[in-house]
């Protein structure tokens, strides 16, 4: 008899890489859902003896599932699967009845031993059929096209961004932001709290107002680094809002005068680990290594606009990832922001193929 | 064996490049004792490689702000990911002599200094580099261009 597994992801990429992960030779019955609510809807049917979790998901997420399987008592065996990987947020669903935390991208052998280690599959069954050559009963989804982009003749030029690729870079982002936030959180002994990525293809313009933004409010101070490697260059642009500084000073136990300098150096320090942090995640689950080039203070040294006015020209519009990090319980904002050149979009496509290749 | 030849060959011509390139470069362990001393550092510290080896950074140049260097040395042994510091920031980490010290108006070489985590075979990291780069003329400039806009106002 096959057991029913429903797994629950707002990511295409990462329920198909979920359920590439389950055991070989367990029969199964697996659904999905791409949100939290889909989730309990689908457990309510019964498709869920075993619930492989998200908790990062749009609608209603993880954390709210784990609460309402818990005042339903709905039954179900949940293994939180998670990009999210701070000691807090596993101890967390641990208390909210969750067996297990698996971090993510999910690595096959732990998710079959931890399956074995709480008796959910039977070794001696496993290998029997492995030898049958069972096939699993995974639902069969469409299968995924090759990543394309779209290109308009006349131009050359990428007007939109192909939903596999946005969902597969969203999914990795995910996890890399999830790399940078458990490192601020152990840096500053706190919980970051992670929303959901924001990929989007944008135009120049728009990216001015967003630069605007950091020179007219002087609440507000920046820093931006360029990374460059394997055909695909950007930078990184990190905000934090002013306001925040004293308390992440108090954070990071810097003593003294909170001056200009100083602030500065919180910023740096900010900015070195997570955007560090965010492109080491991203360049390993890409396989690829990028060069960082010496971080640039923006709104405090250098005047924006003149700085986009010289350079306008030569680029039309840019691949963006936004991750807004804020910290629970401080009043401390910090926007990450990713830009991509057009010309790179192709390479990152490349890359993030052998990710969608089944 | 030709192979084997060549290889050798690239790995001299390595170690000669990095002994003569413009550019800064000291390797140190956990304790921050030196371990690795380039042509860059002995020419403008005036310190040879063989007195600078294994003895501590901070008690041979006490213009370092240990507790900074170190708060910023700890995230790269721990993140096993680059930390930057700019001439903005701080002007310089080691106090050098400017390259033209009769034609330039610096002070001491404003550097920009780049911390980068030395893997170890086995996936630790027990060392790190520490990069200089002389911004001397870029710091000066920048500096000049202000001084301009302030005179102006």
């Amino acid at each position: 008899m096959s057991t029913p597994v429903l797994i629950c992801d707002d990511s295409n990429m990462a329920r198909k890489q979920c359920a590439r992960s389950l055991p070989d030779g367990w029969p199964v019955d697996v659904s999905f859902a791409t949100n939290g609510q889909e989730g309990v809807d689908a457990i309510k049917e019964g498709k869920a003896e075993l619930l492989l979790l998200d908790l990062n998901m749009p609608v209603m997420d993880g954390y709210e599932v784990l609460e309402a399987i818990r005042a339903q008592d709905l039954e179900t065996m949940v293994v939180v699967i998670s990009g999210d990987i701070q000691p807090e947020a596993r101890s967390r669903v641990r208390q909210l009845g969750a067996i297990d935390f698996i971090k993510k991208p999910v690595d096959k052998d732990k998710l079959t031993s931890m399956l074995l280690e709480y008796g959910i599959i039977d070794a001696e069954l496993l290998a029997n059929n492995e030898q049958q050559v069972v096939e699993p009963q995974v639902v069969k989804e469409k299968p995924s096209k090759p990543l394309e982009l779209n290109k308009s003749e006349s131009d050359n030029s990428i007007k939109e961004l192909d939903p596999q690729l946005r969902d597969c870079l969203q999914e990795i982002s995910n996890v890399a932001m999830g790399q940078a936030g458990d490192m601020l959180a152990r840096l500053l002994k706190v919980f970051v709290e992670l929303p959901i990525p924001n990929v989007n293809l944008i135009e120049v313009s728009e990216l001015c107002m967003a630069f605007a933004s950091v020179e007219d409010f002087d609440e507000t101070s920046g820093v931006c680094q360029g990374f460059i490697g394997s055909g695909i260059s950007g930078e990184a642009l990190l905000i934090l809002n002013d306001s925040s500084f004293g308390d992440m000073a108090a954070l990071l136990n810097y003593k003294g005068q909170l001056d200009d300098s100083a602030e500065l150096e919180v910023l740096m320090d900010i900015s070195n680990i997570l955007v560090g942090a965010y492109l080491k995640g991203l360049a390993e689950q890409l396989d690829l290594h990028f060069s960082r080039g010496a971080p640039v203070v923006l709104g405090q040294h250098c005047d924006v606009s003149q700085l986009l006015e010289t350079n306008n020209q030569a680029w039309q519009r840019t691949l963006a990832i936004e991750l807004s990090y804020a910290i629970e319980d401080y009043p401390i904002k910090c926007d990450l922001l990713l830009f991509f050149t057009e010309d790179s979009i192709p390479h990152l496509a490349h890359h993030a193929s052998y990710l969608l290749d089944d | 064996m030709i192979e084997q030849d060549d290889q050798l060959k690239e790995f001299y011509w390595y170690i000669d490049i990095l002994q003569n390139v413009d550019v800064g470069l000291a390797v140190l362990d956990k304790d921050y004792n030196i371990q690795l001393w380039n042509g860059f550092m002995e020419n403008h510290s005036g310190q040879h490689p063989n007195s600078t080896k294994d003895k501590n950074l901070f008690e041979l140049f006490p213009e370092i702000d240990e507790a900074r260097f170190r708060s910023k040395a700890e995230s790269v042994f721990l993140l096993q990911s680059s930390a930057f510091s700019s001439w903005e920031q701080r002007p310089y980490l080691f106090k050098f002599k400017t390259y033209r010290p009769i034609t330039c108006t610096a002070p001491h070489m404003y550097q920009n200094t780049t911390i980068i985590p030395l893997v170890s075979t086995t996936g630790e990291v027990n060392h790190i580099c520490v990069i200089v780069y002389d911004v001397t003329e870029e710091a000066m400039y920048k500096l000049g261009q202000e001084n301009t806009a302030a005179l102006s106002a």
